[in-house]
Parts: C-alpha cells; sequence; structure tokens
C-alpha cells in the first residue's frame, strides 16, 4: 500500500490513478486519511495529473473561510485518525515512507488536531455527516483494541437566525466542558440551554477513536 | 387441448409493462419522499399529481399549489432549512438551478441522445468532485436520480469510458442519506455492491 514518494512524480502519478474513480482516499466522505495525505504534497499537483488535482482543490475547500457568510457547522475535526502514509493507498505499491510502523499512530491524541483549525479564529467549516454510516465505516477501519476511551463528535449546531452572532455561538458552546461524557443527550440539553442562540443541535457523526 | 406458453407470456408481460408505467409516474413521488428522508423532514408531505405525465403536486395551505419535481424540491429544501443545499452565493446558486432545469429539460425529456449526455457529465465533472461548488447540493441529488437508470445500464467498458460520471455517481450513492428508493449500483473497481448485470 502507500502512495510510493508523493515528493516525486512517480508517487504523483500513483496518487492521480489511485483518484481517477475515487473522491477521497478513504471512502465517501472526507477524513483524516486526506488530511494526511494531503499534508505531504508541497505544492498542488500539476493540472496533467487532473485527478489528483481535483481531489486537491476539493480538499483545500475544508480549510476555514473567514468570510463565508454561511458558517453553520461548528468542526471538532474531519472524522477518522491519522494513519502513516503507507496505510492508504493501492494495494502493491512499495511502501516508501519511513517509519511506517503501526506503532506510530498510537499517540494519536496530539495528531488528531484539524489540519485546516486556528488557535485563534472560529473553524467553522465541516462537511454534514450522518452518525450510522460513519460509526459503520469508523467501526470497519478502527484498528484499535475493544477498550476505547476516546469519541470524535461532530455537532451540528443550528443558530436562531441568520443574524446570530456565530462567535457568540461558538463561544456558548466552547463553555461546556464535560468529563466522561457517555450520553450526547446531556450535553444536547446544555447547548440548547443557549437559547437566544442555539436552535438545535444534532449529532452529526460520533466516531469512537 | 394444450396451452400454449404463448398465453402466459403475454399475460405477463401486460403486467409487467402495467408495473413498470406505474411506477415510472410515480417516480416523482419516490424521489420526493426519499428527498424527504434525506432532508430529515419529520411529517413526510400528501402530494396529488396532474395531467396525463402525472406531475406531482403540492398543496401549500392558503397559497397556490406548488407544480412539478423541481419547485417543489426546492421548497422542501428550504422547508428543511438547508438553504446550502440550493447552492452557496450568487454563482452557486445559479449553478444549481442550471442543473436542476438540465435534469427536467434533458434528461427526462430523452430529447438528447443518452450518449451525448454522458459526454457532456463527463468533461464537466473532470475537475469537480460536485455538481456546484465543494458540497452536496440538491443539484447532485436530483441529478442522481434522474441519471440512475442509464448508469445501471452501463456496460463495465462504458464506466471507465464516463469515468468522471461513474467516480461522482458513486460518490453521490453512497453519500450519507441520499440513497433511499433506488438500488445501489457497481460503479466501478471493488465496490461492495451489485449491478443488474453479473
Amino acid at each position: 500500500m502507500g502512495f510510493g514518494d508523493l515528493k516525486s512524480t512517480s508517487g504523483l502519478k500513483v496518487l492521480n490513478n489511485f483518484l481517477s474513480d475515487r473522491s477521497y482516499i478513504e471512502g465517501f466522505v472526507p477524513s483524516q486519511a486526506d488530511v494526511a495525505v494531503f499534508e505531504v504534497l508541497s505544492a498542488p499537483p500539476t493540472a496533467d495529473l487532473c485527478h489528483a488535482l481535483r481531489w486537491y482543490n476539493h480538499i483545500k475547500s475544508y480549510q476555514s473561510q473567514k468570510n463565508r457568510c454561511d458558517q453553520r457547522f461548528v468542526a471538532v475535526s474531519l472524522p477518522g485518525v491519522k494513519r502513516p502514509l503507507g496505510q492508504y493507498g493501492p494495494a502493491g505499491v512499495a511502501d516508501a515512507t519511513s517509519g511506517s510502523a503501526p506503532a506510530a499512530s498510537k499517540d494519536d491524541d496530539d495528531d488528531d488536531i484539524d489540519l485546516f483549525g486556528s488557535d485563534e479564529e472560529e473553524d467553522a467549516e465541516a462537511t454534514k455527516l450522518k452518525e450510522q454510516r460513519l460509526a459503520e465505516y469508523a467501526a470497519k477501519k478502527a484498528k484499535k483494541p475493544a477498550l476505547i476511551a476516546k469519541s470524535s463528535l461532530l455537532l451540528d449546531v443550528k443558530p436562531w437566525d441568520d443574524e446570530t452572532d456565530m462567535a457568540k455561538l461558538e463561544e456558548c458552546v466552547r463553555s461546556i466542558e464535560m468529563d466522561g461524557l457517555v450520553g450526547t443527550d446531556i450535553l444536547e440539553e446544555k447547548i440548547t440551554a443557549f437559547e437566544d442562540f442555539v436552535q438545535s443541535m444534532d449529532v452529526a457523526a460520533f466516531n469512537k477513536i | 387441448m394444450e396451452r400454449t406458453p404463448k398465453g402466459y407470456t403475454s399475460n405477463f408481460v401486460e403486467a409487467g409493462l402495467k408495473l413498470f408505467i406505474q411506477s415510472h409516474r410515480n417516480m416523482a413521488l419516490r424521489e420526493l419522499a426519499s428527498l424527504e428522508k434525506y432532508l430529515g423532514l419529520k411529517k413526510p408531505n400528501k402530494y396529488s399529481t396532474q395531467g396525463d405525465k402525472k406531475v406531482p403536486v403540492l398543496q401549500n395551505n392558503n397559497a397556490p399549489p406548488l407544480v412539478g419535481l423541481v419547485t417543489i424540491a426546492c421548497h422542501l429544501v428550504k422547508e428543511a432549512k438547508r438553504p446550502e443545499l440550493l447552492g452557496d452565493g450568487a454563482e452557486g446558486r445559479a449553478v444549481v438551478q442550471q442543473w436542476l432545469e438540465y435534469r427536467v429539460t434533458k434528461l427526462d425529456s430523452h430529447i438528447e441522445d443518452t450518449k451525448s449526455i454522458l459526454k457532456d457529465l463527463n468533461l464537466y465533472m473532470q475537475d469537480k468532485v460536485y455538481l456546484a461548488g465543494n458540497q452536496l447540493t440538491l443539484a447532485d441529488v436530483l441529478m442522481y436520480y434522474g441519471i440512475h437508470s442509464i448508469i445501471l445500464d452501463l456496460a463495465v467498458q462504458e464506466k471507465e469510458q464516463y469515468m468522471n460520471v461513474a467516480r461522482w455517481f458513486d460518490h453521490i450513492q453512497h453519500h450519507p442519506g441520499v440513497r433511499h428508493h433506488l438500488p445501489p449500483v457497481v460503479v466501478l473497481r471493488n465496490r461492495l455492491y451489485t449491478s443488474r448485470h453479473h
């Protein structure tokens, strides 16, 4: 697996071919798999690698945009967990990445940052994802042992109306701190308690990490 | 007296045709029901139909009724408070409307030859993941519903010939919450589902 050396033309060609019939590196929604590959590319693929370029421009669009008028989503992160590059891509390609042992992914807490997030400003981009399909997908792909202590929760918080102050909305949502969250009902209660800002809340995705 | 196989055959054929026509006429209603599910609208609407073509109609309280698949679909999107499904920005919205119109005037009307539809769409999708912008819109959903029967009937070589269409189609049919009334189609290599042709 892997794409070979993504810094070289040969690796990019593998990526291009791989993406000819795929929208994403893994599955049918953007995920940390896309982030992992995106991060390795030093520049946009050239125009002759049209599939890789298409994918690149699309993943790039998930960066937070300051001037987006419709900022309805508060993203925790793209779902999934970044794995070593050698674990993605077509079978039968020599893995040219270094240190590609699976153990490299064990301490993922720090790695699981939203690539396109920013500490200072609100990150308001995420794809709307349905809970059940992602849970199925994540469960299939997960290589972790049965005892799962961490989960990634993607919330879709609808503002009261189009004049709602989104910064304030985010502040309210972020102010909620809960240790050892077992179910989402309490969280929903707390979020929807901010009645002036929040119209409703849905759990868009809930993945075990 | 021999019972001819012909007698059986014509009955079956006739019954099959009737079923086909009925379900075809109600396709628009099935699409609207699927769309309601995708949008998470809790209460399904009651639709009626009008005319020979059984165009869907939605009564709209005291306002004039809404007529037509696209009109009603856009209304449902607004009802569900998902304006982003109609496009992002003025240009995005224009592109979405363009494709909704394409669905009705080119796809449904059977005016255009299938090959030329696929060729145009394939060229269009070369550098795009969705029909309009970088998110799923109503354009993708209604085009997916509309083109399904064409894709279902494509041979393997044709799917490779129109690779971009196949890629987009596979993506949309797998998009969370979209596929309800339509069977999955095996589009390209290593996919999970089975298609009509083996």
